[in-house]
């Protein structure tokens, strides 16, 4: 039986500090590197250790992962190997969730032609955290706790599939706090557009079965939410 | 607060959030002092036609009659007209609603009395400032022409020549790279007033008692020594007698030596001094700044995030003591100091209070060894300036920690967060970040709540978020230094607690406009 994994091209500390993070989701974990020689760093950590070319067609991963499930992460600290390696990877898997680490926005283009489903600009995305420190400390100490540690605050996306529950209702006019307390900021519809939560077309457009929400709250509340209208 | 202090403070917010009030006043701003306003130009040349309008009939009157309509425009209308200027610009120079509401603000994030006595302090200082200012008191004495019945005022017009040097750029600039050498200009001065004081004397005692000679006087003397001096020679006074011409020989010598070196100051001023005279205006801008952000290293991070410090408002200020990463911020168009960001010296010549002109050091360089070295530096001259650090090797974090800096900037973990968050909601993820993202009109914002706000609006009910559109995420409670979700409708409203609210900003701006005027 093929596992669900996730794949790090690159051992490195990009690639380790992402092995610890999406660890709560992927229990197997498998860390490819070009050099062998650099593993002797690795010391005891838990995940699998691989090496890999870049001329490497990728068929015995193929037959071992289940490449629609897994996730795969290229950091090679290479711009232009870690380029090659997207393009080459997604030449293979078609349908695979390709991350990739970039440093400057120039290579960002090149990796999202490459085929890359998200790209993660180092420099910039380090940069708009610092600036936020400065620009809203509380604002974005407050946001970091709810996307990134493990608080009471949660936020969720809450797909509806009970849209008659609203049946009646503008989701802008919708006192969310009061009926379920919780606050929603955004709805998302089923091709992906974005709508605040009180913008204009919130307040005249009712939500249908296939939205989802983004909503903050405690834990208890979301879940009770999810019961009543989603899945 | 008392009534009085109480109705000038409303004044004072009425007058900072009037529209009409705030346009007319950056109107004039920018007409009068905004280089980049496109009017402005008009403006200086309308100034500049004044001008020199004023000093012809200056110079026609001299053999003629001038006609009474053309005394009367000079003495009256182009004096008004110098009279209103001269007004309007001492209103722009500072804002008394400002001051006045950065008081109250203080006082209320204090917890203290509003001191009306520090408010006149202040107002009466800004205003001195600029009343005593050499271009304030230019302006001034070319105002004096008005009172023409008094004839000694009238050389005042003369003043009014001076006001060009308002409106070109060039001369301001002029006389600064000059003002860089005053130093060699006050030795060449010395030197050649000795040359003419001795040379006068000389000529004087070895001519004037001979009758063939042109020079009879002290005068005639004194006279002979500038125009021989200055390599002139008309020819008209000329020693005669063989000491004379001796001494002759010496003052043209001295003079050309005076015209060689003269020509060599103006020459060394520009090519020397003009890069001195820019760091000069860098330091003082900065020492007159509030909240600058300064960092420390320019490389790939301290470049993306000056950018958007900047976008964001923020003032910023480089140190780095790279020749090639100083010439890449410049080239960026940032105020960066060719400054070593691990020596003590270098904050020191920024001549400014660390702890509370500053709003961070940033010390971003991509070496630990290196932020260790400015973070202990900057630590040795402040314990109270926030410093934030990039850290490349995690091995080095609890060495950053000892150096005293109060953030740490570990990008990889950053980068682990954000991919968590990713693959756990991906649809979650990219909503928040399109919220964050400098392009997005859907804002979250920080308001202060502060005593006059809590004068009207006591509870969160009263904040009337919902009908402007606006979300309340939450109160961060001063007193409890806790931060309150969504708050209950009867949640009490302290002056310095922070709401923290999310909507379009036009809304935002709004929803603040409306806590203001209540």
């Amino acid at each position: 039986m093929k596992s669900v994994s996730a794949l790090i091209f690159g051992f490195n500390e990009y690639g380790l500090e992402i092995a610890r993070n999406v660890n709560y989701k992927y229990k197997d974990i498998t860390i490819f590197n070009l050099d062998k020689s650099e593993f002797i760093y690795a010391g005891d950590i838990d995940y699998t250790l691989r090496i890999f070319d870049l001329s490497d067609d990728w068929e015995e991963i193929e037959e071992e992962f289940d490449m629609e499930k897994s996730i795969i992460f290229c950091a090679i600290r290479d711009e232009a190997k870690n380029i090659f390696l997207t393009i080459s990877l997604r030449s293979y898997f078609k349908d695979a969730t390709i991350i990739s680490l970039t440093n400057n926005k120039e290579d960002a283009n090149k990796l999202k032609m490459a085929g890359a489903s998200k790209v993660i600009p180092i420099v910039e995305t380090t940069a708009g955290i610092i600036t936020d420190m400065l620009k809203k400390p509380i604002a974005t100490e407050i946001l970091h706790n709810i996307l990134y540690e493990d608080s009471e605050l949660k936020i969720e996306q809450v797909k509806i599939e009970n849209a008659k529950y609203f049946e009646k209702e503008f989701p802008a006019d919708i006192n969310w706090s009061e009926r379920f307390g919780i606050l929603v900021l955004s709805i998302v519809h089923e091709d992906m557009s974005r709508e605040f939560i009180y913008s204009s077309k919130s307040k005249h457009t009712k939500l249908i079965d296939g939205d989802i929400l983004i909503a903050v709250g405690y834990d208890t509340d979301l879940k009770d939410f999810q019961k009543r209208i989603g899945g | 607060m008392d009534k009085f202090n109480r109705y000038l403070v409303d004044f004072a917010y009425f007058l900072k959030t009037s529209v009409s009030y705030q346009q007319k006043r950056r109107f004039f701003y920018n007409i009068l002092e905004n280089d980049d306003y496109k009017y402005k130009k008009y403006f200086d040349i309308f100034m500049i036609i004044l001008i020199f309008s004023s000093v012809s009939i200056l110079i026609y009157e001299v053999k003629r009659d001038v006609h009474d309509y053309l005394n009367m425009f000079n003495s009256y209308v182009i004096s008004m007209v110098f009279f209103i200027e001269y007004i309007l610009r001492l209103w722009i120079s500072s804002s008394v609603s400002t001051v006045i509401i950065h008081q109250d603000e203080y006082s209320d994030l204090l917890g203290k009395e509003f001191s009306l006595w520090f408010v006149v302090k202040r107002i009466v200082r800004d205003k001195l400032n600029y009343i005593l200012s050499p271009k304030a008191i230019i302006d001034l004495l070319a105002i004096m022409p008005f009172f023409h019945e008094l004839r000694l005022l009238r050389i005042f017009i003369l003043f009014r020549v001076f006001k060009i040097f308002r409106y070109a750029k060039s001369f301001q600039t002029f006389s600064s790279v000059l003002a860089s050498k005053k130093f060699e200009f006050f030795t060449l001065a010395m030197f050649a007033s000795i040359v003419i004081f001795v040379s006068s004397i000389l000529i004087y005692v070895m001519e004037a008692n001979d009758p063939k000679s042109p020079i009879s006087s002290l005068y005639e003397a004194f006279y002979w020594s500038i125009v021989t001096i200055s390599t002139v020679g008309y020819g008209d006074v000329v020693a005669v007698s063989h000491e004379g011409r001796f001494v002759a020989i010496v003052v043209i010598l001295s003079g050309i030596a005076v015209m060689a070196f003269t020509t060599s100051l103006f020459v060394s001023a520009f090519t020397e001094k003009l890069e001195e005279i820019k760091e000069n205006k860098t330091i003082l801008d900065v020492s007159k700044a509030k909240n600058i952000c300064i960092i420390c290293g320019y490389e790939n991070i301290a470049k993306e995030v000056a950018k958007k410090l900047i976008n964001s408002h923020f003032e910023v200020l480089i140190l780095d003591e790279d020749e090639h990463r100083v010439l890449n911020a410049k080239k960026d168009g940032l105020t960066v100091l060719d400054y070593d960001p691990g020596a003590i010296d270098s904050y020191k010549k920024l001549n400014i209070d660390l702890s509370t002109r500053v709003k961070a050091i940033l010390c971003l360089r991509e070496d630990d060894v290196e932020n260790v070295y400015t973070a202990l530096t900057v630590r040795s001259l402040s314990k109270d300036v926030y410093m934030m650090s990039l850290l490349i090797n995690q091995a080095n974090r609890n060495k950053l920690l000892h150096s005293g800096v109060n953030e740490i900037l570990y990008d990889k973990e950053f980068i682990g967060l954000v991919v968590k968050e990713y693959v756990g909601q991906p649809v979650a993820f990219e909503a928040i970040h399109e919220f964050r993202s400098e392009d997005s009109k859907i804002k979250i914002k920080e308001i202060t709540i502060t005593e006059r706000i809590v004068s009207t609006t006591a509870m969160v009910k009263e904040l009337e978020n919902k009908s402007l559109r606006v979300l309340l995420l939450g109160i961060y409670k001063k007193s409890s230094k806790r931060f309150f979700f969504n708050p209950l409708e009867d949640t009490l409203l302290e002056s310095g607690d922070i709401i923290l609210v999310m909507g379009n900003y036009m809304f935002i701006k709004e929803f603040e406009k409306n806590l203001a005027h209540k």
